[in-house]
């Protein structure tokens, strides 16, 4: 029975606003109880604290319980001078942000679903008794008291969870909601059994991670760590899939309680990553009927929030691409369509486990990911075609005359091609070098012993046995810093530029090229038309598309020699989310034609309207970079009409279409539908298109939301048949 | 061999005309001067220039080698393999240009390359013969069957294109294709008589191709009339009253989407 659409109705005409957020003041009661202990200790009754003491949420029509509705009072409930007084202690305590390792993480569900809740108390006692007599026993006791404290409230939550919905179940007589009571009841002690529990289990801890503020907490592959359960409630009778399908689109829908309850960022909601099919552990084929579950669940949601993946490889299933190109072609965006055969590669060179490479998952929008292992995800963006600015100029810009770069000649001085391209490496090494240092004073600001995160790393391996905190040894792999290296086809295509005017034709110097970028082809416009029609990357033409692969290379040799502030990795992206536009914003003009402050190319995309040979052959030169060096991942927008989905034969098309990419060795592809009218009338009349989600970047997002230059971004990728 | 031969343009991923990913090759030139005709550009033997606006001229017409066009044709060879496509050779009329095709024909089919030709069928008999030994399937248009229709139409000698129908269906693979025009053979009669001189033939395959006005913008870009511009697009139930006619009398037929 489909019970979604009832919930969706319900969730929707409740009236959110009006309301105060009062997390800082759940926080506050627990701190000021504990004033007199460590900070760690205080932190944790504090997190306790929002965990017992938010008051439960129950729709009538939920399935399965767990709702961030809590977070929330009837403005007035709490005087301004209280939350004024509770945010102002809990901001003394200190505030961690991505920088600082915080979220877009993927929780170890599948060791909370193996032991439950009472089976993680008894390792945190038993790990308290293997290191009492350790010589910094008492920084280890203190953080698993710490661990301790959250997660005997994070039971006590599950119990309220339980005694709301019976008392709600009882009222209405509502038989639903008695048996999610008691579910719940089973669950605030003892470990799922079935489909249902299980996924119970796992809302709970996450809705738990929502009341502590994070944000981009994924799902991670959902497939893998419920499918036990699912076979086996499936071989009893116990479920169907269309009743798995309804209980999961149930749980995904409420990820849109972010936007309902007023609290929508740019594309109104959370990211909450979701990985399905790939590889297995011992490297065959992961997908099963639970990918296909998921992935008719989260077409049924129609919201931006599950940024879904699919997981390809070489012997993914063809009914497995065809089932996700069905759902692409709704026009949702997603799933992203990921190549295992180049992230895990990528990830094994960073010297992780074989077996835990296949294991990844993705958290926010591509980040590559060890599932449960390593500490929360940050990353940066890496402005590459800027310091192509400065190899043209001295390391200065060339809108402001700054210094920003390495002093490495003038142009006037740079006589060849490979001259430049030493040039250009020594100011993106020196730039790496800033951007990577910087990252790392910002990410040490705090003292890791402090500030521990007692309760996240419980869902780390192996923290609690080692008594460590996530950001302080206990993650079986160090932290890692991801740089999304943008503008690689802006780069490519300059590059290809500068070699046949300057250094083939021999039409201008280098120095007068320089000036002319300086006063952004002002009286030159028949030179940039023409530096407009030379060969461009996206068109399989060797003569540009060989700076891409040269580029990406270099990127990953200058980033793979830095290390965060554990010894772990800088891994390089493919991938820009929206800043290719403020990038662009900050750049002169550039010698492929682009002008003063235009957006960069997206991602690693061609640069838009510079395809122009077609789909096929931008996937010929998309793929020619080596990505078995990208570990965080790739962004590779495609624009499709909704046409090309239209039959299973055209499906057919377009997955023949993803394997030559994939076999190729590209990583990422991402696919809008949405056609150009729809997009351009939404524009126009906004209010009849509220629920319009598309792809941006790494993520969907409600069209409308987005401002209007991202709006035209999306607008401008080339559409295809 | 004729070494030259003169294009349209090309499009890569072509997903509509034949099996798996194609290229199509659009010929420049066309014999005929069909009413409803959606690539008026490649009507002229010699070129086009479709002016879109200010800063977008198109011109349609360039002249290219048989070597240079396969070049073109294989960039997509691991599309073709992959998904059990290949080559359209389309226009205008790409018969009017047998002899140059047949050169590149044979190196595509000499390559594994699948071979389709999209033709109205109005030529003499001999440039399906050049071609033909290099050509897998052939997609055959008939839009008309009576003297009257063709003339206002201007869709050709219905004579000739039914004889080269029948002789060129006892030897090669061919499927006929009719496009559902509003107001000239959207109705149940005309589709009946078609139908009948279609079976006559034994085609392994009808397809009817719904009319649609994409071709509207390049009338515009050209300077000329266009005679749809307000027709509105077929109804589905309609269609599928055709595809019974069709095969009550025993040949497979389908709509094209
Ligand atoms: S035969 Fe084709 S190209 Fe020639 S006029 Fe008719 S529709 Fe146009």
């Amino acid at each position: 029975m489909n019970k979604l659409n009832m919930l969706i109705t319900e969730m929707n005409s409740i009236d959110f606003t009006n309301r105060d957020d009062i997390t800082a003041y759940l926080a506050y009661m627990g701190y000021r109880e504990h004033y007199a202990e460590s900070s760690l200790i205080a932190r944790a009754y504090a997190t306790a604290n929002l965990f017992k003491d938010h008051k439960p949420f129950i729709y009538n029509y939920d399935r399965i319980l767990g709702s961030i509705n809590g977070r929330y009072a009837p403005c007035g409930a709490y005087s301004q001078a209280t939350l004024q007084h509770a945010a102002n202690v809990c901001a003394s305590y200190g505030y961690m942000g991505f920088y600082q390792n915080i979220d877009h993480f993927t929780p170890d569900y599948p060791t909370l679903l193996q032991y439950g809740i009472g089976g993680m108390l008894n390792r945190i006692d038993a790990s308290e008794a293997a290191h009492k007599g350790d010589s910094d026993a008492a920084q280890k006791l203190d953080f698993l008291q710490g661990a301790r404290v959250c997660m005997q409230a994070f039971s006590e939550m599950v119990k309220n969870y339980a005694c709301a919905a019976r008392k709600k179940g009882e009222e209405t007589q509502n038989a639903e909601l008695l048996m999610a009571a008691d579910i719940a009841d089973k669950l605030a002690f003892s470990k799922p059994d079935t489909f249902r529990e299980a996924l119970q289990l796992v809302w709970f801890a996450h809705i738990s991670f929502l009341y502590e503020g994070r944000y981009a907490m994924a799902l991670g592959r959902m497939d893998q760590y419920l499918y036990p359960y699912y076979k086996n409630d499936v071989e009893n009778g116990v479920i169907t899939s269309e009743e798995a399908v309804d209980l999961v689109a149930c749980t995904l829908y409420k990820i849109a309680e972010k936007k309902l309850m007023n609290a929508p960022t740019m594309w109104g909601g959370d990211v909450v990553n979701i990985a399905i099919g790939g590889l297995k552990r011992d490297g065959s084929d992961a997908t099963n009927e639970l990918s296909y579950v998921i992935l008719e669940a989260v077409k049924r949601c129609n919201i931006p929030g599950p940024n879904l993946s699919a997981r390809m490889h070489k012997s993914t299933p063809d009914e497995f691409y065809d089932a996700c190109l069905k759902v692409i072609g709704t026009g949702l965006g997603y799933p992203a369509l990921m190549n295992d055969e180049a992230t895990v590669p990528a990830l094994a060179d960073c010297g992780y486990d074989i077996e835990d490479c296949r294991d990844y998952s993705m958290v926010g929008c591509i980040e590559a990911f060890i599932s449960g292992k390593q500490p929360p995800w940050a990353d940066g963006r890496y402005n590459t075609p800027k310091y192509l600015e400065f190899a043209l100029n001295d390391g200065r810009c060339m809108r402001d005359g700054v210094l920003y770069g390495l002093k490495t000649g003038k142009a006037e001085d740079i006589t060849s091609m490979q001259q430049l391209l030493d040039v250009f490496v020594a100011q993106m090494e020196f730039g790496a070098l800033e951007t990577v240092t910087i990252f790392n004073n910002e990410n040490d600001r705090y003292n890791r012993k402090r500030y521990c995160q007692p309760y996240l790393s419980c869902y780390c391996q192996d923290c609690i046995n080692r008594a460590k905190d996530i950001n302080d040894g206990g993650a079986v792999y160090p932290s890692v810093y991801g740089l999304g290296c943008m503008g690689i086809a802006t780069v490519a295509d300059s590059l290809a530029a500068i070699e046949k005017t300057v250094f083939i034709d021999k039409k201008l110097t280098l120095a007068q090229l320089r000036d002319i970028l300086i006063a952004d082809f002002e009286g030159n416009e028949e030179l940039r038309q023409e530096l407009l029609s030379l060969p461009k990357y996206g068109n399989n033409d060797d003569f540009v598309d060989k700076y891409a692969v040269w580029l990406l290379d270099k990127q990953y040799e200058i980033f793979s020699k830095l290390r965060t502030r554990d010894g772990g990795r800088v891994y390089i992206a493919m991938a820009s989310n929206v800043q290719n536009i403020s990038a662009g914003s900050v750049c002169a003009a550039t010698p492929d034609g682009r002008r003063n402050g235009a957006p960069m190319s997206d991602a690693a995309s061609p640069m838009h309207g510079m395809d122009r040979n077609g789909v096929t052959s931008v996937v010929l030169s998309v793929s020619k970079p080596d990505y078995t060096k990208v570990a965080c991942g790739s962004v590779v927008n495609q624009k499709f009409t909704p046409s090309a989905f239209s039959s299973d034969e055209k499906i057919a098309k377009l997955r023949a279409l993803i394997k030559v990419y994939f076999a190729r060795g590209a990583q990422e592809m991402q696919i809008n539908s949405v056609g150009r009218k729809t997009l351009i009338d939404a524009q126009e009349h906004p209010e009849r298109y509220s629920d319009l989600v598309v792809r941006v970047s790494g993520f969907s997002a409600y069209y409308t939301y987005l401002t209007r230059d991202i709006q035209n971004d999306i607008l401008m990728r080339t559409e295809n048949d | 061999m004729i070494e030259r031969g003169r294009i349209s343009r090309i499009q890569y991923f072509s997903t509509g005309d034949g099996d798996g990913i194609r290229t199509t090759v659009f010929m420049q030139g066309c014999n005929l001067r069909c009413a409803w005709c959606h690539n008026p550009e490649t009507q002229p033997l010699d070129t086009a220039i479709l002016n879109y606006s200010e800063d977008k001229r198109v011109l349609s017409g360039e002249d290219i080698t048989a070597d240079e066009l396969f070049k073109r044709i294989i960039k997509d060879e691991v599309f073709y393999i992959e998904s059990g496509g290949g080559v359209t050779f389309s226009g205008g009329e790409p018969l009017l240009q047998a002899d140059f095709l047949s050169g590149v024909a044979k190196m595509c089919k000499g390559r594994g390359i699948n071979v389709l030709f999209d033709t109205a069928g109005c030529v003499p008999y001999q440039c399906f013969e050049r071609v033909a030994p290099y050509t897998d399937t052939f997609y055959f248009d008939v839009k008309a069957v009576t003297k009257e229709d063709c003339e206002k139409y201007r869709c050709g000698d219905p004579k000739l294109v039914l004889d080269n129908l029948k002789r060129l269906c006892l030897k090669s693979n061919v499927v006929v294709r009719v496009p559902i025009i509003p107001g000239h053979n959207n109705s149940k009669e005309k589709i009946e008589q078609i139908a009948g001189n279609v079976a006559d033939a034994h085609p392994s395959r009808v397809d009817l191709l719904p009319f649609h006005r994409l071709g509207a913008g390049k009338y515009r870009a050209m300077n000329k009339e266009y005679d749809y511009l307000y027709t509105e697009p077929l109804k589905k139930s309609d269609l599928e009253q055709y595809v019974c006619i069709f095969e009550d009398l025993g040949l497979k037929c389908r709509i094209e989407k």
